[in-house]
């Protein structure tokens, strides 16, 4: 099946997945950080592959992201994708709400590890409401792997998934927002199914 | 980075001298520039993925490496570049996300772009003088026909010349 087959009933079969599992991960979030956590609404578009990398900003910018595998029977690719300065005020976040200071003197290990459970609880809980949705109770996740890069090698990476199976991408993503004082603190859930992986989560859910 | 042509993901693009060829952002995908010192002129593609699917017609050559070096050879060359003389550099091809035990080999894809377009510039006979490729940072890449140098710039680290 392309990209270009799916209708608008599969496109709003996807936003509700996104939907649900959004809604999960921002739970899982609130609970960690305990603070509340806004979602935003997810979108899905489909954009051609060679405009991926430019899509969400300048291909330079410099981004945080961490990245899982998850295996079974929806195959995919989950990217919790931040702002470098966004990425470290959610780690400042998490060592508030645990030891009282913001961590930021700490080692950058230590602060990468700390990166690195946010974004596999985040990841983990979106996945988590996906396998329900779907019945299956069978949905394995990888160790997480964190980068701090430029947005365009990100991307570059997500575009290539597409690129296996044709001209264009499924952007499937939604933002998670922390309210805090000054500037509000983002990150986005980008989910890549694995080339053939959106037909068996449509047909999963009876849309397909 | 200065003014130039730039060389977006699946592109192939032609300079004459005076001219600059820009490609940012490089991630798993390789910058690949062949040049001709004497006839002045220097073509980049912008490799996505190792190998084209041989039962897709590809719209856009410069995505795989076993077509983007055919087409960027027969670009030099029309624009006056003679085989014998042509040099290739390249750069890209990293590995963003290190997952251990992950079972998807897709995220080495990096790994094969690079392997891929040595393999096909070695078939074509096309001499491969300076390259940097691998590791797991993001490179963007600038080249000039002032110097024939191919200029990678990764963040953090700074930038180098090869």
């Amino acid at each position: 099946m392309e990209y270009t087959d799916f209708s608008p009933l599969h496109l709003d079969a996807i936003r509700e997945v996104v939907n649900i599992g959004a809604g999960n991960a921002a739970t899982a979030l609130s609970d960690m950080l305990a603070q509340p956590v806004d979602m935003g609404v997810p979108r899905v578009e489909l954009v051609s592959i060679y405009e991926v990398s430019e899509h969400f900003g300048s291909p330079e910018d410099f981004v945080a992201a961490v990245y899982t595998h998850a295996e079974g029977a929806f195959p995919c690719n989950l990217i919790f994708i931040q702002d470098e300065e966004a990425a470290q005020g959610m780690v400042d976040a998490m060592f508030i709400s645990r030891m009282d200071t913001d961590g930021r003197d700490f080692p950058q290990e230590m602060r990468d590890s700390a990166l690195s459970e946010l974004g596999n609880i985040i990841l983990s809980s979106f996945l988590n409401a996906v396998s329900r949705m779907i019945g299956s109770d069978s949905l394995s996740i990888s160790v997480p792997g964190v980068a701090h890069d430029m947005l365009g090698a990100i991307l570059e990476f997500v575009a290539s998934i597409f690129a296996q199976s044709g001209e264009l991408a499924l952007l499937v993503n939604t933002t998670l927002k922390l309210e805090q004082e000054g500037a509000d603190i983002k990150g986005n859930i980008m989910m890549v199914p694995d080339p053939g992986a959106l037909e068996i989560l449509l047909s999963k859910l009876g849309v397909l | 980075m200065e003014k130039g042509q730039h060389v977006g993901m699946a592109d192939t693009v032609l300079v004459k001298h005076p001219g600059k060829l820009i490609s940012l952002g490089l991630g798993s995908c390789i910058g690949l520039v062949l040049y001709d010192e004497t006839a002045k002129v220097a073509a980049m593609a912008h490799i996505m993925l190792p190998e084209s699917r041989k039962d897709k017609d590809t719209p856009k050559p410069g995505k795989f490496a076993d077509t983007a070096v055919p087409i960027l050879i027969d670009m030099v060359l029309k624009a006056g570049a003679r085989k014998e003389r042509l040099k290739a550099k390249m750069a890209g091809g990293s590995q963003m996300f290190n997952v251990p035990g992950s079972k998807s080999g897709f995220l080495a894809v990096g790994t094969r772009n690079a392997e891929e377009t040595e393999k096909n510039l070695k078939s074509a006979g096309i001499k491969l003088v300076a390259s940097d490729t691998g590791g797991n940072k993001g490179r963007s890449v600038e080249f000039s026909t002032d110097d024939w140098i191919l200029i990678v710039k990764t963040l953090g680290t700074g930038k180098q010349g090869i």
